[in-house]
């Protein structure tokens, strides 16, 4: 038998290992594992943090005024479920964003995983299925923090952990589609972090109604993931009246956002790891 | 032979040099790193530069103008209202001037130590450590003066700025960065890797949230507030506060001595560092 080089088939689909997914998740766990310390801490101390500085403080003083009448609940409880999926988006985002770089030009290990039989496809699940444990790692910590300052109610912990996983899915799947794009890092993530993120967690309903905004800004919200997460997150935790048929509206722009972005992540992984 | 004539000259400028006392340490040359600043930001990303200033703009707008509404008049340590929107906006400009210094001093000095290897080059000419600690600084400071100058274009129109004393503020920012920068320049000397980095953050982020930037310490527990006001970020919040609001007293002064103190010790820190880490 003689061996036969195409090129652009680095690896056959219909060859590819079966699982091929968990073994790259395997060895991004074990990589992430060498600094569980420093996420661990991070994930316990920011919602530590934000909830005695912005639910305590900041709430101090909302509640005192007219402020407290507006929301309906106190301050705590309103900022809870846009905190817990920031947290889920953000830990999410963090994992395919540097990773991804790292993978694809600095270390080139996604190279070397695609030279044996992992396909494209199954490297960009396995980055994702990382992603998605740091994401939960995070939010089952916040949610466990929330409870113990009296800011969620026990019932709502398991449908809250599944809408701001949601999100977080929704918006890496973005973030993993942009980054597969990057062929240098020329201080993209800064710029990202400041005039997207930024933004986006300031500007999406998150520490006051999206409404109290000038309409020019609310559009912010409506495509932020983090908003529909919120509003979602403000109905099941205190039951915020937002009507049914917008619940399923929120929902599905999340898994509509999760989906394209995928739609456009596996071409480009393809694309990139035959070159 | 004009080599020669060269070459002794440089040789006889050379000693010149290093006879005057100190020169191991500190040849005057400071500006020359300034020099350097400038060409290597002219090939680097200048979007990432200038957005610098737009991340206290943003957490303006958010909080000041959103939660302002929530909240209402804030009382402003002196017993008169005043918006919430001016009574955070002098602590968003104390913290970006420290963002911004710790930025430049922390992640920046981390990579031209380890990987640019820009000091060690350095040191091998006529520079000494203290030339490259005063001359980094003095880089990073042009750049928090231009975003400090940059805020208060934006806040003085929006009438956040009560007084003339407000313009003091742009100078106190610039103080504040100077602070952050020398100790933080010194701080990074002890760093050997990304993860040590991130403990940076890890000291940063309760400072900002708990100084005084978002709510009056007087909602503290005295012992708490004691600790909080040991702080540097307290200290520079206080200072702006206190410059934007025009409520001017004695306590400006102590500010101010605080910050010199600390540029004092983290210049020479930085210096010993610097002489350990590459000149032995």
């Amino acid at each position: 038998m003689t061996l036969e080089f195409k090129p652009g088939k680095a690896v056959d689909p219909k060859r590819a290992v079966r699982w091929g997914a968990l073994r790259v998740a395997e060895y991004r766990f074990y990589s992430m594992f060498k600094w569980i310390g420093s996420v661990i801490a991070y994930g316990l101390g920011n919602p530590i943090l934000y909830l005695l500085s912005v639910g305590l403080g900041i709430g101090a003083l909302v509640d005192a005024s007219a402020g407290g009448n507006t929301l309906g609940v106190s301050y705590i409880q309103f900022v809870a479920p846009a905190l817990l999926a920031s947290a889920a988006i953000q830990g999410v985002m963090d994992e395919v964003t540097f990773p991804t770089m790292d993978g694809f030009v600095w270390d080139k290990l996604f190279f070397a995983i695609n030279a044996t039989s992992v396909s494209a496809r199954q490297i960009a699940d396995g980055v994702m299925i990382v992603a998605l444990g740091r994401g939960l790692l995070t939010a089952v910590m916040y949610l466990g923090i929330l409870l113990a300052f009296g800011a969620i109610p026990l019932s709502s912990v398991v449908p809250l952990l599944l809408s701001a996983m949601l999100a977080g899915w929704g918006w890496a799947a973005v973030m993993l589609a942009i980054t597969a794009r990057l062929e240098r890092d020329e201080g993209y993530f800064a710029l990202i972090s400041r005039f997207v993120i930024a933004p986006m967690f300031l500007f999406s309903g998150t520490f006051y109604p999206l409404e109290q905004m000038p309409i020019y800004l609310q559009p912010i919200g409506w495509v932020s993931p983090l908003w529909h997460a919120t509003q979602i997150g403000r109905n099941l935790s205190y039951g915020l009246e937002i009507g049914e048929g917008m619940i399923f509206l929120h929902l599905g722009y999340l898994a509509l956002l999760g989906v394209i972005g995928m739609a456009f992540v596996y071409p480009k992984f393809k694309e990139r790891l035959a070159r | 032979m004009i080599t020669q004539t060269i070459l002794t000259q440089a040789v006889a400028i050379a000693e010149k040099r290093a006879q005057r006392p100190g020169a191991a340490i500190y040849a005057g040359r400071a500006a020359v790193l300034i020099e350097r600043g400038f060409y290597a930001a002219k090939s680097s990303n200048w979007l990432v530069i200038l957005s610098g200033f737009v991340e206290p703009v943003l957490y303006l707008l958010a909080f000041g103008f959103g939660i302002g509404q929530l909240i209402g008049d804030i009382e402003d340590g002196s017993g008169n209202p005043v918006s919430y929107a001016a009574y955070i906006a002098p602590a968003l400009l104390a913290t970006s001037a420290m963002n911004g210094a710790i930025y430049d001093s922390t992640w920046n000095v981390f990579f031209k130590m380890h990987f640019g290897k820009v000091y060690q080059v350095m040191l091998s000419s006529s520079l000494g450590p203290m030339d490259i600690a005063l001359g980094e600084i003095a880089w990073a400071l042009m750049r928090g003066a231009a975003y400090s100058i940059g805020f208060m274009a934006i806040v003085a129109p929006l009438g956040l700025v009560t007084n003339a004393w407000g313009l003091l503020a742009i100078p106190a920012a610039t103080l504040i960065a100077f602070g952050f920068a020398s100790l933080g320049m010194a701080i990074t000397s002890y760093m050997r890797n990304f993860q040590q980095m991130n403990w940076v953050n890890f000291v940063l982020l309760p400072m900002f949230l708990f100084s005084g930037t978002f709510f009056p310490v007087s909602v503290y527990p005295e012992w708490i507030q004691v600790i909080v006001k040991a702080l540097p970020l307290w200290q520079g919040v206080d200072l702006v506060r206190s410059l934007m609001l025009g409520i001017v007293d004695l306590s400006v002064l102590w500010h101010i001595l605080y910050f010199m103190v600390m540029i004092g010790l983290g210049l020479a820190f930085t210096t010993h560092r610097l002489r350990a880490l590459f000149m032995r």
